[in-house]
């Protein structure tokens, strides 16, 4: 369901402008991007299993079960110790989707789009470097396209990074989320059956961020909730970042004050919050860059906890 | 099958509202709007008076998209303009200047 970007289709930006941008964006994001490594390093990598199992001769504590058998054989089978579980090593699969719509361009007064490719290296140059597992990132507008396979050579080198940055000029006209999340489901089904089976001993985690202004027609709101259920159920989590750009004059502009008018059956409008229908159960709402690092941490810890206990 | 949708809205289009007139602004949280894309100026007028915007009660307003008059709904105005339900468009509201008659007397 997923093209591969056919590059004859869709109007790239210029190499040499995404090299620059890459650069650029590295190292205005570098320390964001290593204060995310260090609080991504905690939750996603486990170290310290509070589980106490097994049979061994030395331990942490008696294995009760162990120990009639250890009389009944005159003390021979001594293995009657617990120790700590080694916490079973985790990979990680993550798609960063990044939205490609017009509402996200210059050319809408709207800096998200800027804000979105800012996040995305951020992200992107933090998960490489916690060597967590494969990163992926696609694009989405009315369609659906690759910008970087899971499979693809790391963002190690700003090569990789140009590349991906080439295809987002924001000149698409629908934020088709549903597509997106179909194309999401499909994609990491894909790629678990890819995993190879040296790494079946693993636990697979799979992992959809969404880099986006947040703006969805109401009236496909709930269209969505089928397929974050689904998304559930396959065990992809969805997060959704969105990008709320309030710089100095434009708090008027926020998706947290944006309100929807409807006319009901009196002919009297009636206002909503937008966001009361928005479906996303795991969001969180970034005005600046420097909140990102923070906000992902302590979403994702709040997770990891939930799915844990 | 699916649930049934009693309330879905139509497609809508996110507007920012201005205007030049002092006694007629709207507090910074209430310029920006998502509204049905079929909407003309008395829908919208409808809006901008009820108790939830400026509460004027029936003051007819024109708009001002791009410095011409609306005379179609959104949706219209955006296709003309080969834009699409992306778009975000600034109104600027002004008292309508009716009756045309009074352009007689200058
Ligand atoms: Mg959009």
């Amino acid at each position: 369901p997923i093209r591969q970007q056919d590059t004859t289709a869709k109007p790239l930006r210029d190499y040499s402008e995404a090299l620059e941008m890459w650069t650029r964006f590295q190292t205005k994001t570098q320390s964001l991007s290593q204060s995310l490594t260090s609080q991504l390093r905690l939750i996603l990598t486990p170290t310290q299993s509070t589980k106490l199992s097994g049979a061994f001769r030395t331990g942490k504590r008696l294995n009760i079960k162990k120990i009639i058998p250890y009389i009944a054989s005159g003390y021979k089978r001594d293995k009657i110790w617990m120790r700590r579980a080694i916490p079973s090593k985790r990979a990680y699969q993550i798609l960063l989707c990044v939205d490609d719509s017009s509402s996200m361009s210059d050319a809408n007064r709207a800096a998200s789009g800027r804000l979105a490719l800012e996040s995305l290296v951020m992200v992107a140059r933090a998960l490489t470097a916690l060597e967590a597992g494969q990163i992926g990132v696609l694009g989405f507008g009315s369609d659906v396209f690759v910008a970087h396979a899971l499979t693809d050579p790391p963002f190690t080198a700003a090569d990789a990074g140009a590349r991906v940055l080439q295809q987002f000029t924001f000149g698409q006209d629908h934020t088709d989320m549903a597509r997106l999340l179909r194309a999401t489901i499909d994609h990491f089904r894909d790629a678990r059956l890819r995993q190879p089976s040296s790494a079946g001993g693993e636990d697979l985690w799979q992992l959809a961020l969404i880099l986006s202004d947040g703006l969805v027609q109401s009236s496909e709101h709930a269209r969505l909730r089928p397929l974050l259920r689904e998304a559930l159920e396959q065990r992809v989590m969805v997060v959704f970042i969105v990008l709320d750009d309030v710089r100095e004059g434009k708090r008027s502009h926020s998706v947290l004050e944006l309100k929807e008018a409807r006319f009901g059956p009196d002919g009297m409008p009636v206002l909503h919050r937008y966001l009361d229908s928005f479906p996303f159960p795991y969001y969180l709402i970034v005005h600046h860059l420097e909140d990102l690092p923070g906000a992902l941490a302590a979403l994702l810890r709040t997770w990891f906890a939930e799915v844990n206990s | 099958m699916d649930e049934p949708m009693t309330d879905a809205p139509g497609a809508q289009i996110r507007v920012t509202f201005t205007t030049t007139e002092p006694d007629l602004q709207l507090p910074e949280s209430k310029r920006q709007l998502l509204v049905p894309a079929d909407i003309r100026r008395y829908g919208l007028s409808r809006i901008l008076n009820s108790e939830s915007m400026l509460g004027t009660g029936s003051i007819p307003f024109d708009f001002l998209v791009n410095g011409s008059f609306l005379r179609s709904s959104l949706e219209d105005y955006l296709t003309s303009n080969g834009l699409s339900l992306e778009t975000s468009l600034t109104l600027q509201y002004v008292r309508s200047l009716l009756p045309p008659v009074y352009q007689a007397s200058f």
